[in-house]
């Protein structure tokens, strides 16, 4: 069971918002969290995979078959909703056999079924109760369970957990990739938060103004960002511009540092990333990429420790475990990492993403 | 001070109505203060009164009428606007709705006239007629209840989970709006009953002799004796009453439920 996006436009009545020529694909069994601020078209995306909204170009296939112009009620996708919309009226298991009713089963099978589905999803014996009498973390159970009792052909998840305070969100998170993998079901998440992003996804596809900006695995996504603005987006980083100096230096406010061999041209104009975490501490044995710092901010976060230092020409975001002060750090070359040329996001960026991965 | 206001307030409203109930228990009431005497004569005269009996069936069927028109009418046009389709569409139904309300009963009525008495439709003073002039009055309040409400419940978003589980519109309607939609129904169908109970100036106008609802024969009733005018419209008063807490326990029932079964709350 596969879903896919190919050049799907759409631009909502009257305003500039919508998605531009998205192409994305999900394969059997496959996780992919769609992430990026409010307002670019996380949530747009799913309404047009869902059927809610018709593309002004572009196809939507389900399995290969181009579902377009389909309905959503014939689409067959379980669809979560923020609000998890569940209906007041009715029972807890007549709201997860409502698409069994819909579908002509009889009382009793439903039900059967139903409690079933409850009881895969952790909420045994609550079948008879109300939604209004349930706890957010149980109506979101409710939710998904009702999603998943009509064996649908893929998962849609609009920030199902953002009503959710982040204890529950983290047990939640393993939850529905636990039920996402026993069915198989290729499943599209979306979420602003990118943590949760991180750990759940089989891939992960990052959304800016309407377009895909990167998709990639979270590792990919977090250690080979396209742009500036995913690097900042997802984690935190360390960004300096700099002009290559040699085959394996540039030059940048801080000085000269020194990196892997990099392939760039004499007087390249260049961006630089470095993750908090690979700053380490002490100056190093050969004195590459080493400075004198001074603390600014010493932030204790329980597990790890982030801190501010300043030094000659810049700051430097770091995050370690040890507690001891320390008056100098460095920067092994093999993490600092060059962000791609082009500070613009290209035209076609989703599709060549798509293709092989990063460019 | 404000409870100053408040008093009088209360006062200007109340006395009245507890003159008229009084007067209706008063023997003889001439230019005196109060009353003199003590019987039930009047609301026996009443009960004996066959055109005062007519009315208040013809009343009783004018609402239900009414109430019944309006529900089936009123859900379905409320859902339209609900989910309406172009912004200007809803508009429109929106004025074409409220209409009513703009318009003066009393241009209704002289409307109704015009055009009823003519030999192609000759139904002025129908029965059929004073039920049309109902609906037509009381349907926008009905409508104005049931669309507010439809957006309260947050309907959309139950509506698209619908659609995504496999539900046509009919399932839509019937497993999801109707069910929702039935407290704030039976709410604004009391409202619609308190209003067509006390409804004078159109029925004034355009009732047939033998159609009469009540307030319409109440007005005779002031041509007589004073206590039978106060019975008269004690009666009235009581099923207005009747009406209008019937109403605000069914909208309270309503806001307890409904608002607080919202699903989405988090927990």
């Amino acid at each position: 069971m596969t879903i896919e996006l190919q050049d799907v436009s759409f631009t909502y009545p009257g305003s500039q918002a919508g998605v531009e020529r998205v192409s994305l694909r999900l394969g059997a069994g496959e996780l992919v969290v769609v992430i990026g601020p409010s307002g670019c078209g996380k949530s747009t995306l799913l309404g047009l995979i869902a059927g809610f909204l018709k593309p002004a170009e572009g196809r939507i296939l389900i399995d290969g078959d181009d579902v377009t112009d389909l309905p959503p009620r014939q689409r067959q996708l379980g669809v979560v909703f923020q609000s998890y919309a569940l209906f007041p009226h009715m029972a807890v298991w007549e709201n997860v056999a409502y698409p069994l009713k819909v579908r002509g089963f009889g009382k009793a099978e439903r039900k059967r079924q139903a409690e079933d589905v409850l009881n895969r999803v952790g909420l045994a014996g609550l079948a008879e109760r109300s939604p209004a009498s349930l706890s957010g973390g149980q109506q979101q159970r409710v939710a998904l369970a009702r999603a998943l009792a009509f064996v649908p052909k893929a998962l849609l998840l609009d920030e199902p957990l953002s009503a959710l305070d982040a204890a529950l969100r983290a047990g939640m998170r393993d939850e529905i990739r636990r039920l996402q993998r026993l069915q198989n079901l290729p499943t599209l998440h979306i979420t602003h938060d990118q943590e949760e992003a991180l750990s759940m996804a089989d891939r992960v596809a990052v959304m800016q103004q309407g377009r895909i900006v990167q998709v990639g695995t979270p590792q990919a996504l977090y250690d080979a960002p396209l742009t500036r603005e995913i690097a900042e987006f997802v984690g935190h980083a360390n960004l300096w511009d700099g002009t290559v100096s040699g085959p394996d230096t540039v030059r940048t406010a801080l000085g000269e540092l020194r990196t892997l061999p990099h392939g760039q041209p004499q007087g390249a104009p260049v961006q630089l990333l470095v993750r908090p975490e690979r700053v380490a501490l002490g100056r190093d044995a050969n004195g590459v990429n080493s400075f004198a710092c001074r603390m600014l901010r010493d932030r204790f976060a329980g597990p790890v420790r982030r801190y501010d230092v300043e030094v000659t020409g810049g700051i430097l975001l770091g995050e370690t475990g040890e507690r001891e002060p320390f008056a100098a750090v460095h920067i092994p070359p093999a993490h600092i990492h060059l962000l791609p040329q082009t500070r613009t996001i290209p035209e076609s960026a989703s599709t060549r993403v798509e293709r092989g991965g990063t460019p | 001070m404000n409870l100053g206001i408040t008093l009088a307030y209360l006062v200007y409203l109340g006395l009245p109505l507890v003159l008229l109930a009084i007067g209706s228990f008063g023997k003889v009431w001439s230019n005196t203060l109060l009353p003199t005497g003590l019987t039930l004569d009047w609301y026996g005269q009443l009960a004996h009164d066959g055109s005062f009996r007519r009315a208040f069936l013809v009343s009783l069927e004018v609402v239900v009428a009414t109430c019944l028109l309006c529900a089936a009418v009123g859900l379905p046009v409320a859902y339209a606007l609900h989910r309406g389709a172009a912004r200007g569409v809803q508009l429109l139904a929106r004025i074409v709705s409220l209409l009513p309300v703009a318009v003066p009963p009393l241009v209704l009525g002289f409307g109704f006239i015009l055009v009823f008495s003519s030999d192609a439709l000759p139904w002025l003073g129908s029965l059929g007629l004073l039920i049309a002039g109902h609906t037509v009055l009381v349907l926008p309040y009905l409508l104005q209840t049931l669309t507010s409400d439809m957006r309260l419940l947050r309907l959309d978003a139950q509506e698209l989970a619908a659609e995504s589980l496999g539900a046509d519109f009919w399932h839509r309607f019937i497993d999801v709006v109707v069910p929702s939609m039935r407290h704030s129904l039976l709410s604004g169908l009391i409202m619609a009953a308190a209003l067509s109970i006390g409804e004078f100036q159109l029925s004034n106008l355009i009732a047939g002799f033998l159609a009469r609802p009540y307030p319409v024969v109440l007005l005779q009733a002031f041509y007589g004796a004073t206590g039978f005018a106060c019975a008269a419209t004690v009666v009235l008063l009581a099923l207005a009453l009747l009406a209008a807490a019937s109403g605000a326990l069914t909208a309270g029932a309503a806001a307890a439920t409904g608002g607080g079964r919202a699903a989405g709350l988090p927990g």
